[in-house]
């Protein structure tokens, strides 16, 4: 990622130089050869795929009809699994959560991403400190550290609830020990995040020829116009590429929650994320093959929601061609 | 994504199958859960005579429980030759978790330390031994054991679990904070639930929010808590058939306490209960000063006490009537077990009775997992214990007598008590549920956990 980022930002070639016969044949030569060298570099990724993942998902799949406890033998059930889902109150709790914590919390990381992408992008000094330390919360942000850590400053005790009484509010809420805040602290962890989109989107905005801008600004249009009319439209498979992949991620939340809520979903469910209480029936409550169900539910939830995002994208993502 | 940049009209194509092929990875890592079947139990099983045995053996606790078994650990491999012991421990929770996977895999290990709310989710699916062969010919001896607790592993004609020790769920209150406050400190003998939400309100009260007089009754150790409330009503948490065996009225009555309690602010604001329950002992609002009394097992006091630095005390359960008859009982503080997979189980039957029965080993675990089954090693150990550890063998002295017979073991799914129960506790702090409807749901819940 970084080589890319290296590269100097404001050149464009236009066009190759034109190139003899032979020239011509080698090329086609290298391209053959280097149809190979991905497939090289993925073969660990799908070795680890067939042996480490596949076996665990077809073995879910087959759970997911059964009532196993983990100990003894599964029993096959059929589709008793997903109808109880659907009497389950916190079955509906952990999706009503998650989906409060999708919908809000990656609109808002995607737009300070692109907020700070765009700031960093007019060159400052020091860039690469800058996108270093951005990026770091990414890298650390779902640890089991950082969950404490913000436990411990989002506290009733905490540092947080010191400076605001500090400065003068009576009684701060616990922030994470109030189901009316917990979720919006989590919320606001991963916004933190916004690290990896952000580094994605300075890519992105590097990629957008000075030309349109110069364009743009003779025709008389502002800063905002240009964003709205060049910036968006030409980002706009950066920022599909970021929603996707952050939703994704947003649906896969546990660690904080787990660490946050002492493996509970507390206080009283408000942060019951679906993973979690997936978790919970899995692990905790002997129920391996109820939460197979609600595994492959998730996934159905993801696929689903994922499917209407490529459909979406095709009114609004902008190719070029 | 190099290649778009150089020239705008090629790369699109790329970046498609980029992102395309990144979310499907992604998708792909959504559902993945296994396990497989656990083997059969084995018979006779290898000893020491068939070569070097080796064993994993599990407890969930604190450091100085790690510390102390490990000394344990090393004794017995010093005093019998061939035998290995490899040990396996975490806290509490995550205890759970680990033993089921583990169990799940085949891979459980050859003695466990148990715990009542799970030793019939063990038993019932075949995972323990039966330990009657190695109780009948002595290798496990239980002729100097708490006779009030020594059956509480039992169902029906099985015996699956070996208690460690026994401690009592009882009320832990500081003096010195009622006395700082100018209350009166309750004596215990005859006071009623009520009473005890008074003066702990008062202690709040007096000292200005400084000083909580009571932690909360739903969180920590809530299901025991509720269990002795609804035996001093003639009730139970679960029957002798494992079915509930309490009504909704009496849950009910009891979260009404704990309401009381909060809206008194005889305890602290519900996130601050929260917040002090996830601190777990050592944040418990008597070990730091900040509370005058609590509800928690006697072998926890000397914990508390260090977290304290000053003299805490046991009381006895508040009562409805005011007349001392409590439904609190002598609890087997935890167990030991035998897995059904273990591949040595003789040998595991007899570092399980070394564990409890041996002077060696009672010398070095003291109290810490309960007072010592073995009623003689028990009184032995007495004089040795540090002054919080001497007062809980004193007070469970005193007590005994009055005490009513130890439940039958809960059914599977009662270690989801305790869970659900918290829950519905934090929606009633909460104002999110009143406590009629907070008790008919939880039935239902528990209902369905042990079906």
């Amino acid at each position: 990622m970084s080589s890319t980022l290296d590269v100097p930002p404001r050149e464009r070639s236009h066009g190759e130089a034109p190139g003899g016969a032979s020239r011509a044949a080698s090329r086609a030569r290298r391209r053959r050869s280097g149809r190979l060298t991905p497939y090289l570099f993925l073969a660990p990724w799908f070795a680890g795929l067939l042996f480490i993942t596949a076996g665990p998902i077809a073995a879910s799949a087959y759970l997911s009809f059964t009532d196993y406890s983990l100990i003894g033998a599964p029993e096959w059930i059929g589709l008793d699994n997903f109808q109880r889902m659907f009497d389950d109150p916190r079955f509906y709790q952990s999706l009503k959560v998650t989906f409060i914590y999708v919908v809000v919390s990656v609109p808002l990381q995607l737009a300070f991403a692109l907020f700070l992408a765009m700031i960093l992008d007019r060159g400052l000094r020091g860039l690469a400190l800058y996108r270093s330390v951005y990026y770091l919360p990414s890298l650390i942000g779902g640890s089991v550290a950082i969950a404490i850590l913000w436990r411990q400053i989002f506290g009733s005790d905490g540092l947080l609830n010191g400076v605001l009484r500090f400065v003068g509010f009576e009684n701060p809420p616990g922030w994470v020990s109030d189901p009316d805040y917990a979720l919006g602290t989590l919320i606001i962890l991963n916004v933190w995040t916004f690290g990896a989109p952000m580094v994605i989107f300075l890519a992105g905005l590097r990629q957008i020829p000075t030309m349109y801008y110069e364009a743009a600004s003779l025709d008389g249009a502002g800063k905002v116009r240009q964003f709205i009319q060049v910036t968006l439209p030409l980002l706009s498979p950066i920022i599909f590429f970021n929603l996707v992949l952050q939703t994704i991620n947003a649906f896969q939340t546990f660690t904080q929650a787990f660490i946050v809520s002492g493996g509970t979903g507390g206080p009283a469910d408000s942060t019951l994320f679906y993973t979690l209480y997936l978790y919970q029936r899995g692990f905790g409550n002997f129920d391996m093959g109820y939460a197979s169900a609600l595994a492959w539910f998730l996934l159905l939830i993801v696929g689903g929601l994922t499917a209407i995002n490529f459909i979406a994208a095709k009114y609004w993502v902008f190719y070029g061609d | 994504m190099h290649t778009i940049r150089r020239n705008g009209a090629r790369a699109p194509w790329s970046t498609r199958v980029g992102v395309t092929g990144g979310v499907l990875g992604l998708l792909l890592t959504t559902a993945a859960c296994g396990g497989d079947d656990g083997g059969a139990a084995a018979d006779g099983g290898a000893t020491r005579e068939d070569g070097p045995v080796t064993m994993r053996m599990s407890w969930w606790g604190s450091d100085t429980r790690h510390a102390a078994t490990q000394e344990l650990i090393d004794l017995y491999e010093s005093q019998n030759e061939g035998v290995t012991i490899e040990g396996d421990f975490t806290g509490f929770a995550d205890y759970w978790d680990r033993l089921a996977t583990s169990t799940a895999g085949g891979d459980a290990p050859c003695l466990m330390q148990q715990d009542t709310r799970y030793v019939r989710e063990y038993a019932d699916r075949g995972a323990l031994l039966d330990l009657t062969p190695y109780i009948e010919d002595g290798t496990i001896d239980t002729s100097d054991l708490d006779q009030n607790v020594a059956e509480t592993g039992a169902v029906e004609d099985a015996t699956y679990a070996i208690p460690t020790g026994v401690n009592a769920f009882s009320v832990v209150i500081d003096p010195a904070a009622y006395a700082a406050a100018g209350v009166e400190v309750p004596d215990g003998e005859s006071w009623t639930w009520d009473e005890m939400v008074d003066t702990a309100a008062q202690v709040t009260q007096a000292t200005g929010g400084q000083v909580y007089g009571m932690q909360a009754m739903g969180l920590n150790g809530g299901d025991t808590n509720f269990e002795v409330y609804a035996r001093e009503q003639g009730e139970a948490l679960f029957d002798e058939n494992g079915e509930i065996g309490f009504t909704a009225e009496t849950l009910a009555d009891w979260w009404a306490i704990e309401k009381e309690a909060s809206e008194t602010a005889a305890e602290p604001p519900p996130s601050t209960t929260v917040e002090v329950f996830n601190g777990g002992v050592d944040q418990a609002l008597v070990a730091t000063g900040r509370g005058a009394s609590g509800f928690w097992w006697t072998n926890e006091l000397p914990a508390l006490t260090a977290g304290a630095g000053t003299e805490l005390e046991f009381r006895q359960f508040p009562t409805t009537e005011g007349d001392g008859e409590t439904g609190m009982y002598l609890k087997p503080a935890m167990f030991w077990a035998i897995s059904s997979d273990c591949e040595s189980p003789q040998e595991a039957a007899m570092l399980l009775d070394w564990l409890i029965n041996s002077e060696d080993a009672v010398n070095i675990i003291k109290a810490d997992r309960g007072l010592p089954v073995n009623t003689e090693l028990r009184e032995q150990i007495a004089p040795t214990l540090d002054a919080p550890g001497q007062a809980a063998v004193a007070f469970v002295e005193e007590i005994t007598p009055g005490l009513q017979e130890p439940p039958a073991l809960p059914p599977q799914g009662a270690g989801e008590v305790q869970a659900i129960l918290q829950r519905y506790t934090e929606q009633i702090l909460f104002d999110q549920i009143s406590v009629e409807d907070a008790a008919e749901q939880f039935i239902t819940e528990v209902e369905s956990a042990i079906a």
